[in-house]
């Protein structure tokens, strides 16, 4: 350890911590364009020029170790002036684009600006004229008149994806990012360079002029396209008041996680949001009944426990089949576990699998489902569903989620179903299954949940509620607990339930596989 | 000067030939070296004789070969022959009419340091020049002075001519280890220097093209005696490189120290007819300029530092009283708005930024601020830039306006 001196406050860190670094553990933030935690520093912006006591020349703090003793100084009048001349060559060549440029209210150069310059321009000069609108791949747009050269996106292009796409190209003021003859930007990674870009160059057409930043309300959530869990931000309009909005969810961004996903998530997770607010089952649906939308929960509650109980009493369990899926949280699978195995001791209970997909050599995976590892550990075993068995065998089939859909013809899913006597479907989307069951009930997707998953390195991320449940759902968790508290067959033990968790806490008595390292 | 070290030969008939040079005691300083001195001997000579670069810097060879590491990797020497200092052309004429002495300089100074693979950087434009220096380095390795088991002694050395493809930043010594790796001219942030850090990774002792000519004469002669030819802490001869409108522009080898009035007016023949002294920049282009009546100063490192100038690479630009300095202001803006890499934020929109503003006064539209805010300007690349570029536009650009501001305003609408 080194004790250093920074703005007069002593800071111990470790050897070998750059200025910036040290710096920022201290709480004390040092302006920097180029510099990125996952890149390695550039020191080409010149934004973190500080003075070190001693020293003649100010020096970089993204660059530079600390040594034992060293005296630090991020406010001196020399500092003040280098980054207000930095701020000053930056903004007199980018363009005045604040009312029509994206990143407007997240954009590092009107931060800095705000914090460090506020002075006037004193250019005078015609501006450099470059492409306002190139594709450079993917659905990027590259502004060049925006672009300040940090070159990260060529640096994480370089780095993390490893596939070199973006180039420096030309000489001096004339340089500028650009795509190598015949190729554009094609990985799966695409999207980072929006959030990688500290000025509104790099914008992607998902948002392009959709939505000002600033009528987003952001709320964290964990991704539940695939197996890894990439922790992530989903940004969403709350509405005005007496203007309908357009719509719900804008975007998704990705949330520092070093265990997980470090700063980066997919492409596939971040634009593959619209199973949010598109086709969703907002209300009951009685289909055989004739009748829609007439119940309520208590009432469709109270409907199913009746069904369940008149099969319980008459031993007739083993015409009950269950068919789950790796999208349920830990909470939701225990619970189902306890409610239908141990209470109602059913075995046929059968795992829907979502279809695989390719992986990549980075985050996504082959798993397209988050929570796999989760229905192994709480010991559902993949039994293969083979629709005639079932159909020839049941009385009663309760499905969670469409995933049937995923791996079966909706043909012969409604030929199945057409043979037993009761169904009941709890869904999120407005799918084909819907119409094939007696009872559907409308439940919410892992972003309007609280609960936890497994990834598939076995790692449990625990999440609140990002967003409100549409409609009439709710989440699976609670529907469960009170069909329990309504079948009555093991009534005391699930009153102690009052969140998922508590369900967790309890889960690690049961399954010691719970208790994760950090407990 | 009665003896000369770098340009004896460049009278001769065909000087650059292998035979012509060995019958002027070509070699002998290899051969004493790799026979009967030790590289440890050879690196206290160098140091003693307190040969500074000749490239620009100034930095003593001798301390920067003490820095190369023993680690396991191999060592490299980059002969900086990129010449990309406008005013510069001295050792064009070493490489075109000596190129065994710089060859010879190679030799020991690889055998000095441990290395066994050199590179000479030259620039592109100099496509005769790297011809010339081929053949010479052909002839080297079929007289056995390159190659393997050199004069029977064990140590190998291969030499390789790399052409450049017209970059002044190519010149820093960073920027050229990036080139040589085939990678854009970006100079490198220092620390890690390139002595423990330099091309491919590996340590690397990158010298000018002057600075290793005059290793063989150390190795012969001795420090001492290199020293007593120039100053004390600044040892040897200078090629200065004379041109501008002198009656006689071209190279001279004179002692570290000499005059520059003499240089220009005693060596040099002094103004062309009719013609009278304005200004004169000392050493290089990024030198900071001197006004006619600075010029009573000695040419060598420190005194040039004393008269907040500096010699750099010796190349002598004499300006007359009929060259308009926004003329002058127009090349050096010009030039270095044209070689900024782009790298970092000063330098790239900087040079750009000056460049623009002088373009508009010399249309006529200048305004009375225009020339302080050059001098800003120039005040926020200095010192701010990644590699030296920024003070080599910032320092003359500052110079110029600061002493010849009457004569810039005089240009100005307002």
């Amino acid at each position: 350890m080194v004790k250093i001196f920074i703005d007069d406050k002593p800071v111990k860190v470790k050897e070998g911590t750059t200025v910036l670094s040290a710096a920022k553990q201290a709480g004390i933030p040092i302006p920097h364009l180029c510099f990125h935690s996952a890149l390695i520093p550039e020191g080409s912006c010149r934004m973190c020029l500080i003075e070190i006591e001693g020293v003649p020349k100010l020096e970089l703090a993204c660059s530079t170790q600390v040594r034992d003793e060293m005296k630090i100084w991020t406010k001196s009048d020399r500092v003040v002036e280098a980054r207000k001349g930095v701020l000053e060559f930056l903004l007199a060549e980018h363009p005045l684009d604040c009312p029509i440029c994206d990143k407007a209210s997240e954009c590092k150069l009107q931060d800095y600006y705000e914090e460090y310059g506020l002075f006037e321009s004193e250019f005078k000069e015609p501006k450099e004229k470059r492409d306002k609108k190139a594709n450079i791949g993917k659905s990027l747009i590259l502004d060049r008149e925006r672009c300040i050269l940090c070159t990260r996106c060529v640096r994480f292009l370089r780095e993390i994806t490893q596939t070199q796409e973006l180039g420096v190209f030309n000489r001096g003021i004339r340089s500028e990012i650009e795509t190598y003859e015949g190729e554009l930007v094609n990985n799966n990674y695409s999207g980072n360079l929006v959030e990688l870009c500290p000025v509104g160059a790099i914008t992607d057409a998902d948002f392009r002029f959709q939505i000002r930043s600033w009528f987003l309300k952001k709320n964290d959530s964990v991704c539940p396209l695939c197996s890894r869990g990439c922790n992530i931000s989903i940004e969403f309009h709350l509405g005005f008041a007496r203007i309908p909005r357009k719509k719900r969810v804008y975007r998704i961004i990705s949330r520092e996680n070093p265990d997980v996903n470090r700063h980066w998530i997919c492409d596939l997770g971040r634009y593959g949001y619209s199973y949010l607010d598109e086709e969703r089952l907002e209300n009951f649906l009685t289909i055989n009944e004739g009748k829609e939308g007439n119940l309520d929960w208590e009432k469709a509650i109270q409907l199913m426990a009746q069904k369940i109980r008149k099969l319980y009493n008459t031993k007739k369990t083993s015409r009950i089949a269950l068919i789950l899926n790796p999208w349920l949280t830990n909470e939701e699978l225990f619970l189902i576990r306890k409610i239908f195995r141990e209470d109602l001791n059913l075995e046929r209970i059968y795992v829907a699998e979502p279809s695989q997909g390719e992986k990549d050599d980075f985050l996504l995976t082959s798993e397209r489902s988050p929570n796999r590892k989760g229905v192994q550990e709480i010991s559902f075993k993949s039994k293969e569903i083979n629709l005639k068995e079932i159909a020839t065998n049941t009385d009663m089939i309760i499905i969670f989620g469409h995933y049937l859909l995923d791996q079966f013809d909706s043909g012969d899913v409604k030929a199945a179903l057409d043979e037993i006597e009761i169904k009941i479907l709890f869904s999120s989307k407005d799918s084909e299954l819907n119409a094939v069951v007696d009872l559907v009930l409308p439940t919410a997707l892992i972003a309007e949940k609280s609960g936890s998953l497994t990834n598939f390195e076995g790692k449990v991320q625990s999440f609140e509620p990002a967003l409100e449940p549409v409609g009439e759902s709710l989440p699976e968790w609670q529907i469960l607990l009170d069909l329990a508290k309504e079948l009555k067959i093991n009534f005391k033990y699930y009153r102690q339930f009052s969140s998922p968790a508590v369900i967790l806490e309890k889960m690690k008595e049961e399954i010691p596989f719970f208790i994760q390292k950090n407990d | 000067m009665k003896e000369k070290v770098l340009t004896k030969n460049f009278g001769l008939k065909n000087n650059f030939k292998i035979d012509v040079y060995l019958k002027h005691k070509g070699y002998e300083a290899v051969r004493k070296a790799l026979r009967e001195m030790k590289p440890e001997e050879i690196l206290e000579e160098a140091k003693k004789a307190n040969l500074r670069g000749r490239g620009g810097a100034g930095f003593p060879a001798g301390v920067k070969w003490g820095f190369v590491p023993e680690v396991d990797k191999p060592k490299y020497l980059c002969v900086n022959a990129d010449e990309g200092e406008p005013g510069t052309f001295k050792d064009r004429f070493i490489m075109s009419h000596d190129p065994h002495l710089l060859i010879e300089g190679i030799i020991i100074t690889s055998y000095c340091v441990g290395i066994h693979q050199a590179f000479i950087y030259i620039r592109g434009e100099y496509e005769a020049v790297a011809q010339r220096l081929e053949g010479a380095i052909s002839e080297a390795y079929e007289e056995g002075f390159l190659g393997k088991d050199i004069l029977g002694t064990g140590f190998d050395l291969d030499v390789i001519v790399h052409r450049g493809a017209g970059a002044y930043i190519c010149g820093e010594e960073t920027g050229l280890l990036e080139s040589l790796e085939g990678k854009r001219g970006h100079p490198r942030l220092k620390p890690p220097f390139p002595a423990s850090i330099g091309l491919f990774q590996c340590p690397t002792v990158i010298n000018n093209v002057e600075t290793l000519s005059n290793i063989p004469v150390i190795i012969l002669k001795g420090a001492e005696w290199f020293c007593e030819k120039g100053l004390p802490k600044d040892g040897g001869t200078r090629i200065f490189g004379v041109s501008g409108m002198v009656r006689n522009p071209g190279i001279y080898e004179l002692p570290m120290g000499t005059s520059l009035k003499d240089i220009i007016f005693k060596y040099a023949g002094g103004m062309k007819a009719g013609k009278k002294l304005k200004a004169v920049i000392p050493g290089g282009m990024s030198a900071p300029i001197l006004r006619a009546d600075e010029i009573e100063i000695k040419m060598d490192f420190d005194s040039l530092v004393e008269a907040k100038s500096m010699l750099g690479s010796a190349a002598i630009i004499v300006i007359d009283e009929d060259t308009s300095i926004l003329d002058v202001l127009k090349a050096v803006s010009k030039f270095y708005s044209h070689e900024s890499c782009g790298q970092c934020t000063p330098c790239r929109i900087g040079t750009s930024w000056i460049n623009k503003i002088v373009k508009r006064i010399i249309q006529g539209k200048g305004k009375r601020e225009d020339i302080d805010t050059i001098q800003r300007l120039a005040n926020n690349i200095l010192g701010k830039t990644l590699c030296p570029l920024g003070d080599a536009v910032a320092m003359p650009i500052g110079s110029i306006t600061e002493k010849f501001r009457d004569e810039l305003e005089s240009s100005l609408s307002r």
